[in-house]
Formats: C-alpha cells, sequence, structure tokens
C-alpha cells in the first residue's frame, strides 16, 4: 500500500506543480467571473443610462403608461404634451443636453408606429424594449374601445400552459421548482461528468505513456506491480481532479453566497430567492459523487490500456477514438432528450454502463426513473469496473514494456489471456 | 543460504519466429563480477529482462537470489535498465527519492543517501535541477545511482558503460569494484571485450542467442592458451631458428611467436642452452575477443565492435 500512496504522491504533485495546472484552476473561473461580471456591468448599464431621453405624446392617451413602462425598466423619461417644441428639442439632442426623445402619434395608436429622434441608432435592446413596451399599451388602449375588448385581450396573451402533476402534491410551486432545479442539475451533472470523464480520463492516457516512451517504466515496474502503478497513477489523477473541482466549487459557493446578494438587487428582474433553487442539496452532491467516482474510474482503465498499448501520440490519439465515443454518444442522446424526454426505452439505454453517468445520473436527478433503476446503474458499473480494470491492467502489464508498433486486436486478446 | 546469486537453467525465449535466447544456462556466484558478453543483437538485454521477470522465458527455469523472481527478491536488485529511462521533468533529488521509497526506504533516508551520492559522483550542485536540464551522461549517472540508492545485493547493469566518457568509466568501475569488495554481486552486459577484461572475475559469452561459453575468467585464459610466446633478447635471434621456430614475427622489440611444433618450454631451454641474453619470456593469454572468435566463429564476430586482435602484453 505504501508503494501505492508513493506513486500517488509523485502522479499528484507533479501535477499540481505544472503551470499548466495552476493557470488551468485559477483562469477557468477567474474567466468565467470576468464573463458574469460584464455580463452584470452591461445589464446594469443598459438599464441606468445617464442622460435623459424625453417623451412626446400627441396623442394625448396613451404617454403617462409607456412613460411608466419606460421607468419600470429603468429609463429616466420626462413626459410631454402636444405643448413640446421639437425644435427646441433638437436643438437639446444635439447640444447633448438630451441622448434622444420618442415621439408617439395616432399612427402610434393605429399602427404601433412611433418614431425615435437621436444622434446614435439604438442599439438592438431598446430597440426590442421600447418597441414591445409601446406595441402592448397601444393594443391594450384599442381593445378598451372595443366591446370584446377583454375576450380578445386574453386570447392574445395566452398561450400559457400550466403544469400539474397527477401525484399528491402539497405544494404545486415547490413541486414546479423542484422539477426545475431537477432539470438544471441533471443537465448541469452531466455535462459535468461528461467533461472531467474525458479531461482527466485523457490526462492518465497521457501519464501512462509518458511513462512507457521515457522508458522510464521498466526501471519502476522491476520494484512495484503493474497494479499497484497503474492504482497509484489512477488515484493520482483523481486527486488531482478533486482538487481542481474543490477550488471550483469553492469559487463558485463564494460566488453564490458573498457576490449574489450584492450584485443581484442591481438588476432588474433579478430574484435572489430564485437563486436558492440552483444550491444543490447533499443527496444531488452525493449522487454525483458515486457517478463521478465510479465513471473516473472506469473510463480511467479504458484509457491507461489504450496508453500502454501505444508508442506515440498520434496513435494514442487515434486508439482512443472508440472510448471517446463511448462518451459523445450518450451525450447526444442525453441532449436529444432534454428537459425530461418521455422516450421510455432510453431509460434502459442509460443502464448501459459507460452511459451512465451521462445518461443516468440527469434522469435520477429529476426523478424520471424509479430510484431502483438507479441503483442498478451503480451495480452495472461497478460490475464493468471489475471487468474493465480486470482486462486494462492485463493490456496495462504487458503493453508498457512493448516497444514498436500497435498490437492488433488478436494480439491484445493474446495479451489479456497471457499476462 | 544459498551461494548462487542467479541461476538460468534451460532458459528459451522467442518472438514470433526470431528466437532471442536459447536454452541457456548460466550460475552466478554470489559476491562475483560476471560480465556478459556479446555484440548486438546477441540476446544479452532479453537474458536480463528475464532475470528481472520483465519478460518470461518459453521454456527453463530462473532463480533470483535462491528463489523465484519475484517482487520481494527483485526490490532487493538494483537494476539499470538497456533504454535509459527517467522523469525528464521531476527534480534530479525528487526523482531519485521517489526511487528509494519505491523500494522501501523512508523518505528522509532516501533524501540523505541520494545527496550523498549526487555529491560523490559531482552533481552535487544539480540535485534541484530538472533532469531534463542535465546533459546525456549526468542522467545517465542519476539513472545509475538510482539503481544503486537502496543498496542491493545484486546490481544488474545492461550496458552500464555506453555513452559516458573516458573518466565517468573510471568511477563506475571503480564503484562497481567498490560494492564488490563489500560482498555484492554484480551482473553486466557489454558488447566492449576489453572492458570486461578489466572489470570481470567470470564471464558468459553469447552470440546468436546461444551461450558460447563461460566460467571464471583466470581460468577460462588458462586454458585457452595456445602457447603462443612473445620473447625479448638482446643480440642475434638466429637462435629462433635453431630451436626450429618456423614463423616469428617482429613487434617492437619484442617477437611473437604464433603457437607452432615447438613449445614454450622447449623454447626456453633451446634459449638457456644458446645462452641467449633474455630480456621477457612469456607464454600468451589470450584476449578474450580471440576466445570468442575461436569459439562463435570468425563471422559472428564480425558483428562484434572489438578492433583486430591484438597479443596481450605486446611489445611497447
Amino acid at each position: 500500500m505504501r508503494q501505492v500512496w508513493v506513486v500517488l504522491r509523485r502522479e499528484y504533485l507533479e501535477r499540481v506543480k505544472t503551470k499548466g495546472f495552476i493557470f488551468g484552476t485559477i483562469a477557468i473561473p477567474l474567466l468565467m467571473i470576468g464573463l458574469m461580471a460584464v455580463n452584470i456591468l452591461i445589464a446594469v448599464q443598459v438599464a441606468s443610462s445617464d442622460r435623459e431621453l424625453a417623451l412626446v405624446d400627441f396623442t394625448g392617451r396613451i404617454g403617462e403608461e409607456v412613460a411608466g413602462r419606460l421607468g419600470e425598466l429603468g429609463y429616466d423619461i420626462e413626459l410631454m404634451g402636444r405643448e413640446a417644441s421639437l425644435d427646441e428639442l433638437d436643438r437639446q439632442v444635439i447640444e447633448d443636453e438630451l441622448e434622444g426623445y420618442l415621439v408617439l402619434d395616432d399612427l402610434t395608436l393605429s399602427e404601433g408606429v412611433f418614431s425615435y429622434r437621436a444622434k446614435n441608432s439604438p442599439g438592438g435592446t431598446r430597440v426590442a424594449l421600447f418597441e414591445s413596451a409601446v406595441n402592448e399599451i397601444a393594443l391594450d388602449s384599442y381593445l378598451a374601445t372595443i366591446s370584446t375588448g377583454e375576450a380578445l385581450r386574453s386570447l392574445i396573451e395566452g398561450g400559457r400552459l400550466e403544469f400539474e402533476s397527477v401525484l399528491e402534491v402539497e405544494d404545486q410551486a415547490e413541486a414546479e421548482a423542484a422539477r426545475r432545479s431537477g432539470i438544471a442539475f441533471g443537465f448541469g451533472g452531466a455535462m459535468f461528468l461528461y467533461i472531467t470523464m474525458l479531461l482527466y480520463g485523457a490526462f492518465v492516457l497521457r501519464s501512462v505513456l509518458d511513462e512507457k516512451r521515457n522508458r522510464v517504466v521498466e526501471v519502476v515496474i522491476s520494484s512495484i506491480t503493474p497494479w499497484r502503478l497503474l492504482l497509484g497513477k489512477v488515484l493520482g489523477v483523481g486527486s488531482m481532479g478533486l482538487t481542481q473541482m474543490g477550488i471550483w466549487a469553492a469559487c463558485a459557493g463564494l460566488l453564490l453566497l458573498v457576490a449574489a446578494p450584492m450584485i443581484a438587487p442591481q438588476i432588474p428582474g433579478a430574484d435572489l430567492a430564485r437563486l436558492a433553487e440552483f444550491v444543490p442539496g447533499p443527496g444531488v452532491l452525493l449522487l454525483l459523487t458515486a457517478f463521478f467516482l465510479l465513471g473516473y474510474f472506469l473510463y480511467a482503465s479504458l484509457f491507461a490500456a489504450v496508453g500502454a498499448m501505444c508508442a506515440t501520440e498520434e496513435e494514442a490519439g487515434q486508439a482512443q477514438f472508440p472510448i471517446i465515443m463511448l462518451l459523445i454518444v450518450p451525450f447526444v442522446l442525453q441532449s436529444a432528450t432534454l428537459g425530461g424526454g418521455s422516450m421510455k426505452w432510453m431509460d434502459w439505454v442509460a443502464l448501459f454502463p459507460f452511459f451512465s453517468p451521462v445518461m443516468m445520473f440527469p434522469r435520477a436527478v429529476e426523478g424520471a426513473v424509479p430510484w431502483w433503476m438507479t441503483g442498478l446503474s451503480l451495480v452495472f458499473m461497478a460490475a464493468a469496473l471489475v471487468g474493465t480494470s480486470w482486462v486494462a491492467g492485463r493490456i496495462y502489464r504487458v503493453g508498457i514494456l512493448m516497444q514498436g508498433k500497435r498490437p492488433t486486436l488478436r494480439e491484445l486478446v493474446r495479451w489479456v489471456r497471457e499476462a | 543460504m544459498n551461494e548462487t546469486a542467479v541461476r538460468l537453467s534451460g532458459v528459451t525465449k522467442s518472438f514470433g519466429t526470431h528466437t532471442a535466447v536459447s536454452d541457456f544456462d548460466l550460475e552466478i556466484p554470489k559476491g562475483t563480477i560476471l560480465g556478459l558478453l556479446g555484440p548486438n543483437g546477441s540476446g544479452k538485454t532479453t537474458t536480463i529482462r528475464m532475470i528481472m521477470a520483465i519478460l518470461l522465458p518459453d521454456a527453463g527455469s530462473v532463480e533470483l537470489l535462491g528463489g523465484s523472481p519475484d517482487m520481494s527478491r527483485r526490490s532487493r536488485v538494483g537494476y539499470l535498465p538497456e533504454e535509459r529511462g527517467v522523469y525528464p521533468k521531476m527534480k534530479v533529488i525528487e526523482q531519485l527519492v521517489f526511487l528509494g521509497e519505491l523500494r522501501g526506504l523512508a523518505r528522509g533516508d532516501a533524501r540523505q543517501r541520494a545527496a550523498e551520492w549526487l555529491d560523490r559522483l559531482g552533481l552535487g550542485d544539480w540535485a534541484a535541477k530538472k533532469v531534463q536540464d542535465l546533459s546525456k551522461g549526468m542522467q545517465q549517472k542519476v539513472q545509475f545511482i538510482g539503481t544503486i540508492l537502496h543498496d542491493p545485493d545484486l546490481l544488474i547493469l545492461d550496458e552500464p558503460f555506453s555513452g559516458l566518457d573516458p573518466i565517468n568509466q573510471d568511477v563506475l568501475e571503480s564503484i562497481v569494484r567498490e560494492e564488490s569488495a563489500r560482498g555484492k554481486t554484480i551482473l553486466f552486459s557489454t558488447h566492449l571485450m576489453e572492458q570486461a577484461e578489466r572489470l570481470c572475475e567470470r564471464v558468459c559469452m553469447i552470440s546468436r542467442s546461444r551461450k558460447v561459453i563461460d566460467g571464471d575468467l583466470k581460468e577460462l585464459k588458462r586454458r585457452e592458451r595456445t602457447g603462443a610466446v612473445a620473447v625479448e633478447f638482446e643480440g642475434d635471434p638466429g637462435w629462433l631458428d635453431r630451436a626450429g621456430v618456423v614463423e616469428r614475427e617482429r613487434a617492437g622489440d619484442a617477437w611473437h611467436i604464433p603457437p607452432n611444433r615447438v613449445r614454450p618450454d622447449e623454447l626456453l631451454a633451446a634459449a638457456v642452452r644458446d645462452g641467449v641474453m633474455l630480456r621477457r619470456f612469456e607464454v600468451l593469454e589470450p584476449r578474450l575477443h580471440e576466445i570468442f572468435v575461436r569459439h562463435a566463429g570468425e563471422d559472428a564476430a564480425g558483428e562484434s565492435t572489438e578492433p583486430a586482435m591484438r597479443p596481450k602484453g605486446g611489445a611497447r
């Protein structure tokens, strides 16, 4: 066991000390935080334009409402009636006292057309916001003048799906929230599992291949059994992965707990209470950990076998293709059924151990499959792990000391039999 | 305790249709230095790899330190493979500590020993450098330290001297001698016969996957004497004709007389009879290369990189 520990520690330290690790671990969250910050900044900026807008209402009917709506959206609006002098407003715009002004007239009431006079053409968001606000209010105002207005109004507004669970649920709203966050966790978790297995699996492959190409493995293997070497290596890379994820999780936690409450009030429409829906509970985390560990070991053993039977990076690139397909296929299938697909046979596909992390985990958190199916998939994965590590261990045992060309499938079978 | 460090009996190994080692027997008594000699591709490395259980023989048995070559016995061996291998991105000292720990040394102990060896081989200043920043020769020395760090009972060195300059070859040779004096057993392979001649107590010659000859080096040389003689004397070489010598060859101050129908003792008697002033009279020992050629055939030796033969102790 001490030897496994020695290998593990070497593998871990040599990885964690590299520039790539430090960069990847620190830079990725920083980049994401930066992106979010820029987004928030833009949102805040759009909401509170420094300079004033004016609204000239020639209709005398909807001006107040439009001004009120735009005010809600964060614009600083000065409402004016027909007494306004457009020449005077133009002058103000030219002299930068005013950013621009809107003009509502009879055409606005009948067709929803209105004008915006300014030096610069408005941005896309602004156009969309103004158009929808004005149009809606013009429509309302028209509907109010006809007798069937009320009925029409609800039809126009309509197209709303109200989900009703057939199960006895105490609080429908709560159930709905749980379903929403279930989908979010399911998707996020599947994505996470897919990326980590691909990434850390590739690390294991590299590590095995490097040791083989350096020929250092011949020295090492004279003092340690291949099995222990492989175990130490996989555990070392896995620990590195856990460290990385730990750092990321800490960053995310910090962001949610500290930064979010500070920023949220400045974003229009943000609801801090809904943020809580996106903090996963202990059950979800436990399930994620189980799927991660089993999935990682499963794929790491496959990647290690590929590393052991190749001699160059180019070869390894080709040889790992089938394994990558094993990861991509469930990802594609899962994307197709995103948000609670109803194809029942897919649940059975998700039981295939190599597909389970990406396909079964989201089903489990969404509550789309009965609990025993989740359990069964974990058992299957564990069983598959026993099988792959047995086969991979044997391929590894023979492969790491072989130089020269890649073995054919028949030779591989011989390795496994004879090792 | 068994007095044999390594015993191979009837060991055979093939790769596909190519037989790398065929029906090979070898015994290495404890405490000796044995040289495994042969041209490139003769099966030296395959033999060594089978001793280390890196390859398993198709037939025959391997015995290491008195038993099957399992992990606990292999951990008492210091093995330097032919293909040099290091972790290029690791620091020198950390690499050595890693190898030491892997073989059961405590961390602190491994560090201390590694530092001592690095100093001894003149690499003290390089301990904190990455291995890839060292020259090839230095890397090789680092690897040698890795081999010997855990104070193994048996050293198995596959072509340990190749790629080293003469000064470092000497350093390595002296360490090997020292370890031998401490009672360690040493097996090393080389295609340089001269090296083996300097260092070995026993030799095993191998050619085309078969053993040619093996045994104690001195005894082997005595047994392989042909009766060739080198003489140096004052005056006229006419007495040689009178003694019946047909062929002779001038080599500096000396005359070399290849083996012929005159036995060395008869020749000496003739010299005394004639009152020749002898300065030197030597029954020449065959050089390893000659022995090799004699037993393996000239064509086999052609693969060797050894220069043309020269009688030992020839005139200078």
